[in-house]
């Protein structure tokens, strides 16, 4: 059995690593990369060249394709000390055209462009765009090399970066940030440095704190270990899916903080995420004032629950919701084939199964807001009648579909043979039904459940869009909208986890329900 | 079966006609008698003896009429009466009251002034097109696929491995891939709702194939030297018949469903289907004295969807010889 379990699982990752091939495929190669600008300001307010580059350097944010700008080149020469910042200044100011290259930059922009070149780049030059013999606005003459990425080298460093554990060596090593080590205290500095609270602290981690205690569920925590599935540019910058999903919404709630520096203040800043973010706090004073070092990344702690804590806990009441109503409804119509309640499920199968689903939580919804229930989420002064109509708008039609199934398996095996040997041996129609038929019936029903309560963590993307919820359902929508990649792909992975785990729990618990189906090969 | 006994004398018949030798003949004796059996005859008169199911062909039809030939008889501008602006937004009544009696007004004005009946018979036509041609698409390669692969066992192993990859790929990020890649015109609908849309009816047939393939009378049929493509036709294709009725009675109504729920999206067609109608019209949902624009639409298509999916599966249960009885 075990080894079975292991096999279908290796056979689900196989075909999760195509899914996110194929995904990638359609989301780099298929889509029109000038569409992540269609809502851009900057890139409509640059002109000329300016424009030109912006568009690279998005598309390298974007993880298209690498590029590297030749002033950017040079001054990475410079901090190699391959370069002196006097040469550098001279090398920097290239020719209108490629023919008026002087001296030096000539020698620098041939180095740059043999160099990569060599490294299978596509080396650009473009003019300078003048108008009236002044360079025009934005119309600077560019250099720059540019390469796409190739699927299989996107593959591998998506998979090889899911699971990262985070070492002393994350910060650049040329980076002067003091002694890079671990430390173990027992009073969190967090807390003022009064209190009790053990944590591993980090120098040249990626997190600051790797290892501490608070007061939220399940109050130790870690950041040594980090799933990546995927970092938002648009939708949730900087941030991996996961953390969008996990993250705390609504409205900021403060507390009196006592930041690195010393400074106090009442604030929604959770000093426990602060993730290091080089050369941030020479920038900003605002920041001096609260923190000695670069660990300045540091997320709001929020009131409301997170996307994920929505569309759970609406979809698994829903899926209890359907599940007790529609097994009973489903036995109760089987067992009166073409009595009332038949007629009456069969009526209300139908409607579900043919009218567009927008259409009936639209009406869910018309009916519930004339009864005065909430038709709006509201993330921050919840009431939990506003579960309700939600609730309710994604059970019904999952009742409808328990009914129509149960009943078809039930009917199903109303007829076979034994079933008219238990009639014949004696036993009355409510021992048929409930000890015999309801048992088999029931297996392809147990199937599903593990589907449905993993399927709860995707959320609904229609239930939520009508309702406002602030839940994951909306997630993919949204990230196809904002051309957000990183997003798309680590929600597309999240779903091929979710439905390759939730089918191999359905096949375990199937035959943990009924002995005679088994996986193991001896017993065959 | 009649099990009284017939008096010979109420026949009428002539004692000669009744009682009289017959050669003895070969190739007489061979044949067989059975009532006379056809099959689509019989289809059909299953089906007309549900009187609901005369009512929902005579819905079909009228809705038919309604979304290809009625849009043809009116001129139908959106935005003929934009810059008015005493023609938006009117309730039934103050709309037969401008414009005076006409069908067009009978659900009152849209947001542009334009007659919501009209709008709403001018999308069901793009929705009913597309949701019939891409069910014709996906019914007809799922079944010839769907027949292969339920007999061919190299080809279940990797169609299996396929069906199972591409069922993990969100169906939303599919379709809204191709609709941002291609622009979002009707062909480019009916590709991205087809391009995978066949291995969920291919997957079904198989199956059924599957059941249906190592039943006793095709282990017989093949004994007997029967070859696969003659079992596959004789055998197998009639059996099946009430099984692709009965799909396509729930496929059709799903791809207008989808359509509604593409656009709602923001994915869908950019011309007036009826999902976009949804779509634009739903905050007049909330809006008192709109919700006729709201509404309209909604109801439509609902409406075809129900007719076209209960005389869809009735002439699906029809279709199954064991109703002929």
């Amino acid at each position: 059995m075990a080894k079975y379990i292991l096999k279908r699982f290796l056979h689900g990752l196989i075909s999760i690593v195509i899914v996110v091939a194929i995904v990638m495929m359609l989301i780099y190669s298929l889509l029109d990369r000038t569409t992540i600008f269609s809502e851009d300001e900057v890139y409509r307010k640059l002109q000329n060249n300016a424009r030109t580059t912006y568009t690279y350097r998005r598309w390298q944010d974007y993880g298209y394709l690498h590029y590297v700008n030749y002033n950017d080149w040079l001054n990475e020469q410079v901090r190699e000390g391959k370069l002196d910042p006097e040469t550098k200044d001279e090398a920097t100011d290239l020719g209108r055209k490629p023919e008026d290259d002087e001296g030096v930059v000539a020698q620098y922009v041939k180095e740059f462009t043999d160099y990569y070149e060599s490294q299978g780049y596509k080396v650009e030059r473009l003019k300078a765009v003048t108008s009236r013999r002044k360079v025009a606005a934005g119309g600077q003459a560019e250099l720059f090399a540019h390469k796409d990425r190739p699927l299989v080298s996107r593959l591998w460093s998506y998979f090889s970066s899911i699971v990262t554990i985070d070492t002393i060596h994350y910060v650049d090593e040329d980076v002067d940030i003091g002694k890079r080590e671990l430390t173990f205290t027992t009073h969190d500095p967090v807390y003022g440095g009064e209190k009790f609270s053990p944590a591993i602290m980090g120098n040249g981690t990626k997190h600051k704190y790797l290892l501490y205690f608070d007061d939220k569920f399940p109050y130790l925590h870690q950041n040594l270990i980090t799933i990546n599935l995927g970092t938002s540019y648009s939708v949730n910058k900087d941030h991996d899916v996961l953390e969008t999903m996990l993250q705390s919404q609504g409205s900021y709630v403060t507390r009196p903080t006592v930041f690195p520096s010393g400074h106090v203040e009442e604030s929604a800043d959770d000093l426990h995420t602060a993730i290091y973010l080089e050369g941030s706090l020479a920038g900003s004073e605002l920041l001096q004032s609260r923190f000695t070092d670069d660990y300045t990344n540091v997320l709001t702690r929020r009131g409301g629950r997170s996307k994920v804590a929505f569309s759970f806990s609406i979809g698994i009441l829903a899926s209890i919701m359907a599940y007790a109503l529609g097994l009973p409804l489903g036995v109760f119509m089987a067992r009166h084939k073409d009595g009332i309640v038949d007629k009456l499920g069969t009526f209300y199968i139908v409607f579900i199964m043919a009218v567009p689903s927008l259409a009936y939580i639209f009406l869910f919804k018309a009916i519930g807001g004339s009864m005065g229930l909430p038709t709006t989420f509201d993330v921050n002064n919840g009431t939990a009648l506003m579960y309700v109509l939600p609730i309710v708008s994604l059970a019904l039609p999952s009742v409808a579909n328990l009914m129509k199934w149960l009943r078809r398996y039930m009917i199903d095996q109303m007829n076979s043979d034994y079933v008219k040997f238990a009639r014949s041996g004696g036993l009355s129609e409510n021992e048929i039904f409930a000890k015999h038929i309801l048992k088999n019936a029931a297996i392809p029903i147990v199937h599903a459940i593990p589907g449905t309560i993993l399927g709860a963590l995707t959320g609904a993307i229609i239930t939520e869009r009508v309702y406002v919820v602030p839940g994951t359902g909306n997630l993919l929508t949204q990230a196809i909208n904002f051309y957000d990649n990183g997003v798309i792909v680590g929600v597309a992975m999240f779903y091929g986890m979710l439905s390759v785990v939730a089918i191999i729990l359905g096949d375990v618990l199937m035959s943990v329900v009924d002995p005679r189906i088994s996986f193991s090969s001896e017993s065959r | 079966m009649k099990s009284e006994l017939t008096n010979l004398k109420e026949l009428g018949l002539p004692e000669e006609e009744l009682f009289s030798f017959v050669e003895h003949s070969d190739t007489e004796a061979e044949k067989i008698t059975a009532p006379r059996y056809s099959y689509w005859q019989s289809v059909f008169r299953v089906f007309f003896k549900k009187k609901i199911n005369i009512i929902m062909l005579g819905l079909l039809v009228l809705i038919i009429i309604f979304a290809y030939v009625y849009p043809t008889l009116i001129t139908y501008d959106r935005y003929a009466n934009i810059t008015d602006s005493t023609t938006k937004h009117l309730m039934p009544g103050a709309a037969i009251e401008k414009f005076g009696f006409s069908l067009s007004w009978i659900l009152g004005s849209g947001g542009s002034g334009e007659p919501t009946f009209d709008t709403v018979w001018v999308g069901s036509r793009i929705s009913i097109s597309l949701a019939l041609m891409c069910a014709v698409i996906n019914l007809s390669i799922g079944v010839i696929v769907g027949a292969v692969w339920g007999f061919s066992k190299k080809m279940d192993m990797i169609m299996m491995e396929v069906y199972n990859t591409l069922y993990n790929i969100p169906y939303v990020l599919l379709i809204s891939v191709l609709v941002l890649t291609l622009t979002a015109s009707f062909w480019t609908m009916v590709f991205a709702l087809t391009v995978v849309g066949w291995l969920g009816v291919a997957y079904f047939i198989r199956t059924q194939v599957i059941i249906i393939r190592d039943r006793e009378y095709n282990l017989a049929s093949r004994c007997l030297g029967t070859p696969i493509r003659r079992i596959a036709f004789r055998n197998i294709l009639p059996f099946m018949t009430s099984v692709i009725v009965t799909l396509s009675a729930t496929e059709i109504p799903s791809y207008i469903s989808y359509e509604v729920f593409l656009s709602y999206i923001g994915v869908g067609l950019k011309d007036m289907s009826l999902g976009r109608l949804i779509y634009e019209a739903e905050p007049a949902m909330v809006t008192n004295g709109w919700q006729f624009e709201f509404w309209s639409p909604v109801a439509v298509a609902s409406i075809i969807a129900v007719v076209l999916y209960v005389v869809g599966q009735n002439l699906g249960d029809a279709s199954d010889p064991r109703t002929h009885m």
